[in-house]
């Protein structure tokens, strides 16, 4: 079965059934079925088949939602880009997968469409009549579903191809695990672009149940966030844990009891300090849910945090194999980790992506490039990366492509990228080696990324250099500035607590 | 508080904690601050706990919109509206 037939099956049991809640409506099962077969014989009017791409470039909506369920009703892929991703790269994204159309709440529309002559740029709200039969292509589940756009470590962004048996694995397995209902009401905190999301949308609608979607803007939003989760009667929320640290800190979640509706939080795309573990714990009584898997593997281990992992002073496990998956460690000696050993983390079976768009079919277990060690009890544990990439708030982000954004500007003769904190603290911090006489300002640093890199990739904090310090063998030496920031940033209460 | 002592700590706050104290001297009260990357999520959110711990303006849901946030001249239009009823005291920002 198909990854789109979710909603075509409870738009024919429970057409009235809430479906899909946004900042701009909402719409019943009924509804995201017309308006997703709308739009559907709309795109194939402008030319859109079978194994085609179709961008979907807008503000996270029920009729964006609708819009990724008409590109797969063509049998085509969707391609979502986040509304804040500068037009040249969504224009960039668009030649690269060589889409057939996009599908935008961008106006006016006519930009984009210069930026890409000969692909037609399809209004998201245009209101359209409903077709004279529905739009139901014969689709293979093999086929691609949708393509992730994640930072590449080349200084390009690469495209992660998931096809429908992919994502159905991961997808089937959530609802059993979580036992979902069509009284459940979901959450969806990550944007369309970050595959968290894909357990929120598919999830709710496997199981007939509804998804409540958090408004870009209102994503790291402590107090509304926490508003929202009360109002919106959560069930089931999934988010990044930083989103989560910043409710309990800064959103007053701890001092109201936890709402009756909530039965299961889960998190994924970063560790999760366990002391906000216990908070969290101590809160709520509703199932707490580790989830682990890069964007080409989706979720392929959990663990559900128990009581003896709250006594630990380790991170929460990363867990055990799900969705079908076949998972273990390989130590550096190539051997397979036992317990007690480390090793990278290597991943087979009905999850793991088709490929990368435009390269050759993925073959064999994807190596995660994260490094984990074997628990006693066969659990595997987070240890870190094997190599630059690193996490913003969940984010993936290469340095390197941050590095190359920087250093295309015209003032810049070097730059170097650090990622300094962990979770809701991490900030981003470019060390800038300016052309001679030149002084870049922050600013206009900050513009010249944000033209080329989706927002999270954007520094967060700028340092101009008279020379780069370099290790031994000619490398600039990262942890030497990384040192510079960590130390200069310290809190004073830090220091004030340490006696010496 | 007035428009320009609004107008003025929103500024200080955004040249301290997201241009480094804005050296150059770039940022306006048009510059458009989504666009541009000096606020993306997180900054909002920090930006969103500055109003309401210094100026006393919690900001609901339905208010935060990129309208309300695209450049100070908005951000201060904002907060004007919504009014800053007690808590107006004075606070630095270094």
């Amino acid at each position: 079965m198909t990854l789109h037939q979710y909603v075509i099956d409870a738009a024919a049991t429970a057409p009235e059934h809430l479906a899909v809640a946004g900042p701009s409506g909402a719409y019943t099962y009924g509804e995201l079925d017309r308006r997703a077969n709308a739009l559907a014989a709309r795109l194939r009017d402008l030319g859109v088949e079978p194994g085609d791409r179709v961008v979907v470039w807008a503000e996270k909506s029920p009729e964006t939602v609708a819009a990724t369920q008409a590109a797969l009703r063509l049998g085509a892929a969707y391609v979502p880009a986040d509304r804040n991703v500068p037009r040249q790269r969504v224009a960039t994204m668009a030649r690269d997968c060589r889409a057939r159309a996009v599908v935008t709440d961008a106006q006016p529309t006519s930009q984009l469409a210069q930026d890409l002559p000969g692909v037609p740029v399809q209004d998201l709200h245009e209101e359209l009549a409903p077709p004279p039969s529905p739009v139901n292509e014969a689709v293979d589940i093999g086929d691609l579903a949708y393509i992730l756009y994640t930072s590449g470590s080349t200084g390009s962004p690469k495209g992660v191809c998931i096809s429908h048996r992919n994502a159905r694995a991961f997808v089937d397995w959530a609802v059993a695990e979580l036992g979902a209902t069509p009284e459940d009401r979901f959450a969806n905190h990550a944007p369309l672009t970050f595959d968290l999301s894909v357990l929120d949308l598919y999830a709710a609608f496997a199981s007939g149940a509804s998804v409540h979607v958090v408004p870009h803007e209102l994503a790291y939003a402590p107090i509304q966030l926490v508003e929202f989760l009360y109002q919106e009667r959560i069930s089931v929320w999934y988010s990044v844990p930083s989103a989560l640290a910043l409710m309990m800190r800064a959103g007053g979640m701890l001092d109201r009891p936890a709402p009756e509706s909530l039965r299961a939080v889960l998190f994924a795309g970063e560790p999760f300090a366990i002391d906000q573990v216990r908070q969290l714990a101590g809160w709520t009584r509703a199932r707490l849910l580790n989830l682990y898997g890069p964007t080409e593997t989706n979720v392929c281990t959990f663990h559900e945090v128990e009581p003896r992992d709250l006594r630990r002073d380790r991170p929460v496990p990363i867990g055990r194999a799900c969705s079908g998956d076949l998972v273990w460690a390989r130590r550096s000696d190539g051997a397979v980790a036992e317990v007690g050993d480390e090793g990278e983390l290597l991943v087979k079976g009905p999850t793991v992506m088709l490929g990368y768009w435009g390269q050759p079919a993925h073959r064999g277990p994807y190596h995660t490039g994260d490094l984990v060690r074997v628990l006693p009890d066969g659990r595997f544990e987070y240890i870190g990366r094997r190599d630059h990439m690193v996490k913003v708030r969940g984010h993936r982000v290469e340095l390197g492509e941050v590095e190359a954004a920087l250093s295309a500007h015209p003032d810049v003769a070097e730059a170097v990228a650090v990622v300094v904190g962990h979770g809701m603290d991490a900030r981003l911090v470019a060390f800038v080696l300016p052309r001679a006489g030149r002084e870049p300002g922050v600013l206009g640093l900050k513009r010249h990324s944000a033209e080329r890199l989706p927002r999270y990739m954007v520094v967060d904090e700028v340092h101009r250099v008279a020379q780069l310090p370099r290790t031994r063998n000619g490398k600039v030496d990262r942890g030497a500035l990384t040192a510079r920031v960590t130390r200069s940033t310290r809190p004073v209460e830090n220091s004030a607590s340490t006696r010496d | 508080m007035s428009t320009d002592e609004i107008s003025a700590k929103v500024t200080a706050f955004i040249k301290e904690r997201f241009l480094s104290g804005d050296e150059n001297k770039e940022l306006e009260d048009t510059t458009p601050l989504l666009e541009w990357g000096v606020l993306n999520s997180m900054n909002t959110a920090l930006l969103l706990m500055y109003l309401r711990d210094e100026l006393g303006v919690v900001v609901p849901p339905t208010g935060i919109v990129a309208e309300n946030f695209k450049d100070i001249r908005s951000i201060t239009k904002m907060v004007n509206d919504l009014g800053s009823p007690q808590r107006a005291t004075v606070a630095g920002t270094e």
